[in-house]
């Protein structure tokens, strides 16, 4: 390795993730000067060259994303998630902890199909306005959303952007992150419940100050449009579906999702332009520029000395040394955004692979590490950044401090089930 | 013809001390829906609104969703009101960048922004840019349409 590309390379991929990590500037836009600057010295002291660049994107991730957003941005316009939020308000009669536990679970089951953004941005809105209508304060609702939503989207493959960078980096199939993740996710996902609830005793023990108007919502009425709803449900099933047996048939996640996508678009025919418009191409131009970014670190050697590195650490037991990843990566995704440290770890972990170590274990400990630490910051997630952005809006805001009363703990005790449990199963992985 | 043919010369406004349980309680009286808020030489600074005003009451869920068809009860939040501490705040917190215009200024120019900022009433200046009057959407509307009523004749 000489050494000049490796310093350049290092000061413009840590330069860009402290500008992240400041947010003085769009993360999109850091990622997007960075990549380009590295690209330009790169051609300029010939270490990276543009086709490298390209070769250094993985389209199966972007595809994946951009399949299911498309998804999604059909079902959000026909009020779908309205309707499943007015039903669990419902089904609570306005009763505080009732209507925190159904919530909790609809915003899981979601994450686990849909991007956890997605999730929260679409279930916030109508959180705030049943809390609203009950009389007691949403901040606590919107506080476990995020957190439940950060660990139950660690259940699947397309769950959160990590899992879907590490599956299609490892070749995990969809039914792997069902075996190996799933169990263990489900296990962290009830302890979060619980220690929320336990956090927000006091705020779910006040009595509901008018259920007359909860019960006054009528689901159906939420629905704009039931039969556009109905097709895409069922593209959305007929894609997870088919996600149970890809791998056997030989085909990659993102031909599922896009196939589902240009399904649905042919099916329904919706006004292309307001599909498109919400879509997020701030975060797929986000992962490509990060994507060229790390590849500029590869191509310099900058990978292959940290994995020489751990080489040398490689009397440390396996087991210690996938536990040690989780906390390390977890600690990481609390300060920085998770999907910069996935997409540069991803090459490490690949190197260490090549070298003779078996690597399997490590994809799951660095998935549980990247998804349980975005838990533990307000800016440890997008989706904690989404619902403390929309609570500034409310008369009762997210703060920081309250964030490491509520979201550092969950933080800590999902990473220790994980811990645990990831113990417990290293044989099998 | 210009807005000078058609404003009201006695304007109420307010000093930007004021406290918005004060404009509340001119709002109330005077039954209008736009106060100016001019400095000590009668510049006007900012406009506070009736909209603006009730922000404080509007629950929070109405900015956040696209449609509240679906809610027939408001339940809880119908007897929310603002706290006093937000009540004693200035409503120089409150208000808007005021949109005004010259005393010689077409009537279909005054119209146009009152359509373009989305406003009902437009606080009129002198040459030296001191608050002299205020016009409406009704008053402009109909200077526009008894043009109409002349012109048939």
């Amino acid at each position: 390795m000489t050494i000049i590309p490796a310093v350049i390379s290092t000061v413009i991929f840590f330069g860009s993730l402290i500008l992240i990590f400041s947010e003085k500037i769009h993360r999109t836009i850091t990622a997007i000067a960075g990549a380009a600057l590295m690209v330009v010295l790169g051609r300029i002291l010939g270490f990276y060259s543009e086709e490298a660049a390209l070769e250094a994107i993985d389209f199966n991730t972007l595809g994946l994303l951009l399949g299911m957003m498309i998804l999604v941005a059909m079902l959000e316009p026909t009020g779908f998630f309205q309707y499943l939020a007015v039903l669990a308000a419902r089904s609570s009669k306005g009763n505080p902890k009732r209507l925190f536990i159904l919530l909790g679970i609809i915003t899981t089951i979601l994450s686990m199909f849909l991007d956890n953004v997605t999730t929260v941005v679409l279930i916030a809105p109508v959180t705030i306005l049943i809390c609203e209508i009950v009389g007691i304060s949403a901040l606590p609702f919107l506080v476990s959303e995020a957190l439940l939503s950060n660990t139950g989207g660690v259940a699947t493959l397309v769950g959160d952007p990590p899992n879907v960078l590490i599956g299609s980096a490892a070749g995990f199939s969809f039914n792997d992150f069902l075996i190996y993740s799933m169990p263990i996710v489900l296990v962290a996902w009830a302890g979060a419940l619980l220690l929320l609830q336990y956090l927000f005793r006091k705020e779910l023990s006040k009595q509901p100050r008018s259920v007359k108007a909860i019960m006054s919502l009528n689901p159906a009425e939420t629905l704009n449009e039931p039969l556009i709803a109905r097709r895409i449900l069922i593209v959305l099933g007929g894609a997870i579906l088919f996600f149970f047996i890809h791998h056997a048939l030989h085909i990659s996640p993102s031909l599922v999702a896009l196939s589902a996508a240009a399904i649905a678009l042919v099916w329904v025919q919706p006004d292309l332009q307001e599909v498109l418009k919400r879509i997020e191409w701030g975060v797929l131009i986000f992962f490509g520029a990060l994507f060229v970014m790390v590849g500029g670190l590869e191509h310099a050697g900058v990978m292959n000395s940290i994995i020489k590195l751990l080489e040398q650490a490689s009397d440390v037991p396996p087991i210690l040394f996938g536990v040690g990843v989780i906390w390390i990566v977890a600690v990481l995704s609390a300060v920085v955004d998770n999907v910069p440290i996935t997409i540069a770890l991803i090459p490490v972990i690949k190197g260490l692979g090549e070298s003779g170590m078996d690597i399997t274990p490590l994809w799951w400990a660095l998935a549980f590490g990247a998804g349980f630490g975005g838990s533990g910051t307000m800016i440890g997630s997008t989706a904690n950044i989404i619902v403390t952005t929309l609570s500034e809006k409310t008369r009762t805001p997210i703060t920081a401090k309250l964030w490491n009363k509520r979201g550092l703990p969950v933080m800590l005790l999902t990473c220790a089930i994980a811990s645990v449990l990831y113990v417990v199963m290293f044989q099998w992985m | 013809m210009t807005v000078s043919s058609c404003m009201k010369r006695n304007v109420i406004s307010v000093h930007p001390k004021t406290t918005i349980r004060e404009a509340a309680s001119i709002f109330v009286k005077k039954h209008i829906g736009l106060l100016p808020v001019v400095d000590d030489d009668d510049k006007p600074i900012g406009v506070i609104g009736m909209r603006d005003m009730l922000t404080l009451e509007l629950p929070d869920f109405v900015s956040f969703l696209t449609d509240v068809d679906f809610v027939h009860d408001f339940g809880a939040v119908e007897d929310v009101h603002p706290s006093a501490k937000s009540l004693n705040k200035t409503v120089q917190t409150l208000m808007k960048p005021a949109v005004t215009v010259d005393e010689d200024c077409g009537l279909l120019r005054a119209y146009s922004l009152l359509v373009q900022h989305n406003q009902h009433d437009l606080p009129v200046v002198s040459k030296e840019g001191k608050l002299v009057g205020i016009t409406s959407r009704v008053d402009i509307g109909t200077a526009i349409l008894s043009t109409w009523l002349k012109a048939d004749k």
